[in-house]
């Protein structure tokens, strides 16, 4: 065990140095998804037919195929039409369309689930549908599904590993090499996991407090 | 006139609910809708400003008519207080009320708060004004729901069986507020069977069946001398307690 921590203490500080890689690309990810995933939400609800059925087969393929196809797909299908980007990129366009799918079901589940009055209420106040969505709905619905979010926010946390299959130095990239230079695959993905622990249980925490901070009686 | 509804049919499937109805109020009138369930009150109502849409028919308000591109300027006008209160679940008493202005009506935060805590003040709740809806009892609710109405200042308010999702004993405070707006000359169209308000405060008693209004005048004659055998029959029911 000794043995381990000195291992861990000699490796660390090259491990961490991914961590803002790691962060970054899972932070720009989730953003990217929460925008997109409530527009699709809003289209999948309030859109007409062909907006609709857009959003659905967006939601369908994005769902449908493994992340890492969607990555490599963008990395290096893409470059075959002209349209290039670098790892870091490409690793956050696919990992924040993936998530944006799954979050425009969650919060779609969550729209769906504020009472129909809340909006007759807001309309016959005098807002349009727009404005009952943002001022009404939106609220409620964001409260609501802060638990399942926070699932999707960790699960997407995780998957920021499989960057380093199209060379994104992120913290798993950086053990792997740990790990062919010192034969230590042992101790390297033993460090590693514990790291993911580590960012993976501050989340947690941090959405948890956010979603006491924002509760309301009754909601 | 301030109102005026025009011949509205509404019919779901083959159901004809409102078989063309028709009736004007004056600025500060008090009418009061009755009639046996299932007779398309409360639709009739929601048709009035549109939060169900009329298939045939014409509403007034002001001599504007009501139409899909003025609909939310009219309804800033005709204010609906719902059955089961449909108060905002997240927003505080006084916010409920202060969303309209602000979001509405372009007052700033400060000046919808001050109208706001004016309403609750009316209505008797400023001491709940901190309190979410779900701390509230349904009577407090439906105070404040009423609070939210007057915030927008509208020319007319209508009441959709105000107090039915209420406990007995909490719809005195609901129709006291009511009779108090009711004299302060607040134009109101109220769905209800609520006798007190309608003895004490209504100018007159519309009553429907079947989709159309079979019966209206005064609270006097229609209380004491009907003269539909079905309006006399209807009123026995609800005076001596029993539901209708």
């Amino acid at each position: 065990m000794s043995e381990w921590f000195d291992f861990a203490i000699e490796h660390l500080p090259y491990v961490l140095q991914g961590i803002p890689t790691t962060l970054g690309l899972w932070a720009s990810a989730m953003v990217i998804g929460a925008a997109l995933g409530l527009v699709l939400a809003w289209a999948r609800i309030y859109g007409s037919r062909p907006i609709y059925l857009a959003a659905t087969i967006y939601v369908e393929i994005f769902r449908g195929t493994p992340m890492l196809v969607q990555m490599l797909f963008i990395y290096l299908g893409l470059p075959e039409i002209g349209i290039v980007f670098d790892p870091l990129t490409a690793a956050i366009i696919a990992i924040g369309l993936n998530t944006a799918a799954y979050q425009a079901e969650y919060f779609r589940g969550a729209v769906r689930s504020v009472p129909i009055g809340q909006m007759a209420a807001a309309r016959a106040l005098g807002m349009g549908q727009f404005q009952g969505f943002k001022n009404i709905i939106l609220p409620q619905a964001l409260r609501r599904v802060i638990p399942q979010w926070s699932n999707e926010a960790i699960l997407e946390l995780k998957y920021t590993s499989i960057a380093y299959a199209i060379g994104v130095t992120e913290i798993t990239a950086r053990a792997e090499k740990i790990g062919y230079e010192t034969f230590q695959f042992f101790e390297v993905f033993l460090l590693i996991a514990a790291i993911y622990v580590v960012m993976t249980s501050v989340v947690a925490q941090v959405l948890l407090f956010v979603e006491k901070r924002v509760s309301v009686p009754g909601l | 006139m301030l109102l005026r509804v025009e011949s509205i049919h509404k019919s779901y499937g083959d159901a004809e609910i409102l078989k063309g109805v028709s009736f004007d109020m004056e600025p500060g009138q008090s009418k009061v809708i009755m009639g046996p369930s299932g007779t398309g009150k409360s639709t009739l109502l929601r048709c009035i400003n549109h939060l169900t849409e009329p298939d045939k028919g014409h509403v007034f308000v002001d001599g504007e008519e009501l139409t899909p591109k003025n609909l939310n300027a009219m309804r800033q006008k005709v204010a609906f207080v719902f059955q089961d209160f449909n108060l905002f679940t997240h927003l505080r008493a006084v916010d409920n009320v202060a969303i309209g202005p602000r979001k509405l009506r372009g007052f700033d935060k400060k000046a919808a708060l001050d109208l706001a805590y004016q309403e609750l003040d009316r209505v008797g709740l400023s001491d709940r004004a901190d309190a979410y809806p779900a701390e509230l009892s349904g009577g407090q609710q439906q105070r404040a729901s009423i609070a939210r109405a007057l915030a927008m200042e509208p020319k007319l308010i209508l009441f959709d069986e105000p107090t039915s999702a209420l406990d007995p004993e909490l719809t005195g405070e609901v129709v006291s507020v009511m009779n108090k707006l009711a004299s302060e000359g607040m134009t109101m169209l109220v769905v209800s069977h609520e006798i007190g308000f309608a003895r004490q405060a209504a100018d007159e008693i519309i009553f429907m069946e079947g989709g159309k209004i079979i019966e209206q005048g005064p609270p006097s004659q229609i209380f004491e001398a009907p003269k539909q055998d079905r309006t006399r029959a209807f009123l026995n029911v609800i005076e001596h307690g029993g539901h209708e």
